[in-house]
């Protein structure tokens, strides 16, 4: 008998006989039910201020623009306020790859010690501060982790209350091979408990929240 | 010397170890300095989150619901990861879930593997396997490439290198990294390994991790981490492997969300980790990274025998830790005691299934049966009640030292005569009594087990029953 066929008859046998997938398909949907019952409440009075207040509160630093185009600008600006040379790792998407960059040089390589990266973030969750990136031909993982500072573009429109409002926007599309929810800097404590921020991924986390 | 593994580690039997533990300071101190920042900062997220208690009822529900229909939960999750182009792997025990990932690294001409923390890697022993198969091992985690640098296993499930000072890690730093760290604070040194290790991730040839969750309705796997070395992990290396308990399956992404807030709030008194990771399959046509191949390896390792029986409960845990943040030997002893993968009161459990009975009977009766872990699991596992059941086990098994059946046997005899009961514990009481100076007796023949390391009070000179009895004329 394979190990499959093994596990199976021992899991089989210690539990009562095949039920109806509709039946347990219920019990699962009843198992979400009244979601607010069991779920932290937005910290502000907005989903854009909620997210900020959570953000904010781990270290991500956030800069408000009114525009897309107004990106590129705010990007050189925090550069600058960081000391740092104005050039970045810059995502594939087209929203981002179509701006007027001006004075910021873009490249799509990430270097091992690549300074800066700029990408664009599918969704914001209001309720952890959370913001989530998926994998994709324009969208390479490893821009939110080799860089020292990770620069997000997150539209209002695209911001969430609950992580449950997540997981339903995902329903009935092909989920990505790999999605992530990063919420705040890298950091660990494992000397001694104590938290020390920027570990192996970021140490900076700078969110450009994009009004319109 | 700071990077000689820990001696209480190495001793054949708990007893032993435990006495080593308790009698190094060092040790202590350094449990002391995780526990407490980790019990003030759980109470502090479980203040903040007055859902709390409702959310984990719900938790609870969640898990029995999935243990219940686990044979579903595992053909589901089994599909759907197939359909991501996964590859789906079947372990019945360690020695088979060590051979498929020796054998996949093989296949992969695999030099250097990196592991991100998984303590089901731990369990089924992939450290030594991979050691053997002459495989270079880089763990990535922070706490994981300490205890590699020492040559040690994990002490604590959440913070393996919880039994380490500061000054330790920095003494370890200094022989271990080229160039050493500049200082000794967490800061310099954190700093120092991720400059050791970035190479290191982008030369492996395969990639290492667990799951927090194996979401059925995708097929995906869950990981959650705070240092960035998870992704660094998975991403680059040709091939990506995920060793994964049967025990770990929610229905959705949405149930996953549910549990991971009892999870962090109770492991770390976070509220989210920093990295909340979902992997379905290997690099899609034109995905700008990520590996050509995904091996998910499901392992069942006595698991599927507690579903039958009074251990089943257990099957719930979400390895939040919290359970030995808050557990009086624990944090007196700390990990390594224990003996086994798993320390604490879940570990107390765990080990005598995974290791028999035979080898761990001491560990369920390390308790003080106060309650404290089943209080704060976020789950509501009866953790005391599973350690009695234990308990109970061990001794219709014959398994207790000669000694104790011998001396519960006279005492059995003895409290069944209530007029030698009552002699016997009167004359008992008065020794004891003139053994002790002020307050507290220091030592008590045949009980040095006990007094070595703390005293009892002193009794009044008279039982229960002599002063119920003068109280009532
Ligand atoms: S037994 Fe409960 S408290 Fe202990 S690790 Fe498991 S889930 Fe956490």
């Amino acid at each position: 008998m394979s190990a499959r066929e093994r596990i199976f008859s021992a899991v089989r046998a210690e539990l009562s006989a095949a039920r109806d997938p509709a039946q347990i398909a219920g019990e699962a949907a009843a198992l979400l039910a009244e979601p607010d019952a069991v779920r932290p409440r937005l910290a502000g009075a907005t989903l854009a201020e909620s997210f900020a207040i959570k953000a904010t509160a781990l270290g991500t630093t956030i800069d408000r623009v009114p525009a897309l185009d107004a990106v590129p600008e705010a990007v050189a600006r925090y550069l600058a306020g960081q000391g740092l040379r104005p050039s970045v790792a810059l995502d594939g998407a087209p929203e981002l790859r179509g701006l007027d960059w001006g004075a910021v040089e873009t490249h799509s390589a990430i270097a091992p010690d690549e300074a800066a990266g700029v990408g664009l973030a599918r969704f914001g969750v209001a309720e952890s501060g959370s913001i989530v990136i998926h994998s994709g031909p324009e969208t390479p993982i490893l821009l939110a982790f080799l860089p020292l500072h990770h620069v997000v573009v997150l539209r209002v429109a695209d911001m969430l209350a609950h992580l449950e409002d997540y997981a339903a926007r995902l329903e009935g599309t092909e989920p990505p091979r790999n999605a992530i929810l990063i919420t705040g800097p890298s950091g660990t404590t494992d000397i001694e408990g104590s938290y020390v921020r920027g570990a192996h991924g970021p140490g900076f986390v700078h969110v450009i929240l994009v009004e319109e | 010397m700071s990077d000689a593994p820990h001696a209480e580690a190495e001793a054949p039997d708990f007893k032993t170890r435990a006495g080593i533990a308790l009698a190094d300071r060092t040790l202590k101190i350094a449990i002391d300095r995780t526990t407490n920042t980790a019990e003030t900062k759980r109470a502090a997220a479980v203040g903040a989150f007055p859902e709390f208690e409702a959310a984990r009822e719900r938790g609870r529900a969640i898990k029995d619901h999935v243990i219940a229909n686990l044979g579903h939960y595992l053909e589901t999750f089994e599909r759907n990861a197939t359909a991501s182009g996964a590859k789906v792997h079947w372990a019945a025990d360690d020695a088979e879930a060590r051979a498929i990932v020796v054998r996949l690294c093989r296949e992969a001409g695999a030099r250097s593997v990196t592991r991100s923390k998984s303590m089901l890697g731990e369990e089924i022993g992939l450290p030594d396997a991979l050691a053997e198969a002459g495989i270079e091992r880089v763990e990535t985690d922070l706490a994981e490439h300490i205890i590699q640098l020492a040559g040690e296993h994990p002490s604590h499930i959440i913070w393996p290198a919880m039994h380490r000072t500061r000054e330790q890690v920095a003494d370890l730093f200094r022989e271990g990294h080229v160039p050493p760290p500049s200082a000794e604070d967490p800061g310099s040194m954190v700093r120092s390994a991720r400059r050791v290790l970035r190479e290191k991730f982008l030369g492996a040839d395969v990639g290492i991790s667990g799951a927090n969750f194996l979401i059925a309705d995708t097929g995906a796997t869950c990981t959650v981490t705070n240092e960035g070395n998870a992704e660094l992990t998975t991403t680059p290396p040709r091939v990506h492997i995920v060793t994964a308990g049967i025990e770990k399956l929610v229905p959705s992404t949405a149930h996953a969300f549910a549990l991971l807030r009892l999870l962090v709030r109770s492991a770390t008194g976070g509220e989210m980790t920093q990295y909340t990771t979902f992997h379905r399959g290997p690099k899609r046509p034109g995905d700008a990274d990520g590996p050509e191949e995904m091996h998910i390896v499901l392992v069942d390792n006595g698991r599927s025998r507690m579903l039958g029986d009074e251990f089943r409960d257990m099957l719930r845990c979400i390895r939040c830790g919290a359970c030995m943040n808050h557990c009086v030997v624990y944090r007196q002893i700390g990990g390594h005691a224990y003996g086994g993968t798993y320390p604490g009161p879940m570990g107390a459990v765990l080990t005598p299934v995974l290791d028999g009975l035979a080898k761990s009977r001491d560990l369920p009766f390390a308790c003080t049966m106060n309650g404290r872990c089943a209080e704060v699991c976020p789950v509501r596992i009866p953790l005391p009640t599973l350690l009695r059941a234990w308990r109970g086990r061990s001794w219709r098994e014959n398994l207790e030292p000669r000694a104790m059946r011998a001396g519960l046997g006279l005492w059995a005899w003895v409290a069944r005569r209530p007029r030698l009961y009552r002699l016997a514990s009167g004359l008992g009481v008065r020794a004891l009594r003139l053994m002790g100076k002020g307050g507290w007796v220091g030592s008590v023949p045949l009980a040095g087990g006990w007094t070595a390391y703390r005293d009892l009070p002193r009794p009044s000179g008279k039982t229960f029953m002599e002063q119920y009895r003068g109280g009532r004329k």
